[in-house]
């Protein structure tokens, strides 16, 4: 499949789910255990990987803060880099090798065991039941989980900025707060929701076009996280370019 | 009733059906047989509305597969069983669940109704004390007596059947069909069956249709198809090494 035919046929699963949800129509016990096992679940393995992003940022950071004799604005750099890019495009890494290969793993194997085509044959369109919920599920954790991973990434950095640079919290809050702008918030939000997409979109269609057995599930796997993280990338400098 | 059209199916340059016709009518139990790859489940899922056809109509109940719309596509569904190749259970649930799903989904009878029928029907396939367990707990043949229950506990009008006793052993294999055959007799469906065990198709069904290199060649009585003189017919069945002496048809 070359890849104009991959992003056409994304695109057309995209649409089928926006048909579906206005209005909504899609298995609501289905939603509720996909936000359960891609959100909740997820919940701990992201706080770990914010809170090293966090401690990551400082160490980096410090040579040059140091050299600039800018300390006291370390809070609101920490601050920038962490809610406006790394926190959304590193946890959505994250999230796709997490929740987005398994989503394709698990539909894949739906397919090639002929799940799907047993839930056509009772009636019961796969999309409104299997993708969508899933689609709504990524969408929604994806943006909190980004959410609380940069609450943690910067909590993680406060304190790493006290111990290594003896910067006390203080400092570091208020300089955070003094310079962040609602729109760095709504610029995180809206990108964490845009990868949230991306992942579910990319996972589904793989997912659901899946062949070849169980061979065809390890390609699909690799073909979901490779694409994903490449439309990760590019919609992240789309969304920077035009959000600002 | 089924009526297949000139029916045109390809995937990828590879033509699984060109141009293939049938008709049956209400209450037949059909043995559908023939070489690998020739075109027997892609017409079964065709038939199932699972596969749009390139060319051809496609009438089951009535209802044209191919100019209808989702929703008459699905209603038409619900009345067509379907037993899969690979079983097709949901693992993540019990036994007992993947009876009482179609039920749940397509009916809106109470909780216990449903489970009092889930039990009904499992134990008419054997499988009474097996309610609770998962499915990779079983066996082949014990999955597809699960299918079987499934695709047959909303009483649909048409049930298919595809390869439900491959790589079974002779014996589980012969029990699969005559279970077929038994819930045919109850519920007066019209029953789809395609199989490599021939011996045993034939001996449960009226009639017999032979598809070949994606075109049914042959359709008729059993009893008639084993006189055709056609030479793909006879080497079928040459090749299926039948007992002919003897050998009770009908």
């Amino acid at each position: 499949m070359d890849i104009s035919s991959q992003v056409g046929g994304a695109a057309v699963l995209l649409w089928r789910i926006l048909v579906r949800l206005f209005p909504p129509r899609f298995d609501k016990n289905e939603f509720r255990k996909c936000l359960y096992s891609m959100g909740y679940q997820s919940l701990s393995i992201m706080i770990a990987t914010a809170f090293v992003v966090g401690v990551i940022l400082v160490i980096q950071a410090f040579v040059f803060v140091d050299r600039y004799g800018m300390r006291s604005q370390l809070g609101w750099g920490a601050g920038f880099v962490t809610i406006r890019e790394l926190g959304p495009v590193l946890l959505a890494l994250m999230f796709s090798g997490r929740v987005g290969a398994f989503t394709t793993a698990e539909l894949g194997t739906m397919t090639v065991t002929e799940q799907v085509d047993g839930l056509r044959c009772l009636a019961i369109d796969p999309i409104s039941y299997l993708v969508v919920p899933r689609f709504l599920a990524m969408v929604i954790s994806l943006t909190a989980l980004t959410m609380i991973g940069n609450a943690v990434a910067l909590v993680s950095a406060s304190v790493m900025g006290d111990i290594m640079m003896e910067v006390d919290s203080h400092t570091f809050w208020s300089s955070l707060f003094s310079m962040l702008k609602v729109g760095d918030i709504v610029l995180s939000v809206t990108k964490s929701a845009l990868f949230g997409a991306i992942i579910a979109v990319n996972s589904c269609f793989f997912g659901l076009g899946t062949s070849g057995g169980a061979p065809g599930v390890g390609v699909s796997v690799n073909k979901t996280v490779v694409s994903s993280a490449v439309a990760i990338f590019v919609v992240d400098f789309f969304s920077t370019f035009v959000l600002g | 009733m089924i009526d297949l059209l000139d029916i045109h199916v390809g995937y990828g340059g590879h033509k699984a059906l060109d141009g293939l016709s049938l008709h049956v009518n209400d209450g037949v139990l059909l043995g559908i047989i023939g070489p690998g790859g020739c075109g027997k489940s892609t017409m079964c899922r065709v038939i199932a509305g699972l596969v749009q056809p390139d060319a051809g109509e496609v009438f089951v109940n009535r209802c044209n597969f191919r100019t209808c719309n989702r929703h008459e596509l699905q209603s038409a569904q619900k009345d067509i069983g379907v037993q899969f190749q690979n079983d097709a259970l949901f693992e993540h649930i019990t036994v007992l669940e993947n009876v009482e799903y179609p039920l749940k989904r397509l009916t809106d009878l109470r909780a216990g109704e449903i489970e009092a029928k889930a039990v009904e029907t499992l134990a008419m396939v054997g499988l009474s004390g097996f309610e609770h367990r998962l499915p990779n707990r079983l066996s082949g043949g014990q999955r597809r007596r699960v299918a079987l229950a499934r695709a047959c506990i909303t009483r649909p009008g048409l049930l298919i059947c595809d390869e439900p006793t491959a790589g079974l052993d002779p014996q589980t294999s012969r029990t699969i069909l005559d279970m077929i055959a038994g819930i045919r007799y109850q519920t007066k469906c019209t029953v789809l069956v395609v199989s490599s065990d021939v011996v045993g198709l034939v001996s449960i069904s009226n009639r017999i249709a032979l598809v070949w290199s994606g075109k049914v060649i042959e359709e008729d009585s059993t009893t008639v198809f084993r006189q055709s003189e056609r030479k793909e017919v006879q080497r079928f069945l040459d090749d299926a090494r039948l007992p002919f002496a003897g050998w009770a048809w009908d």
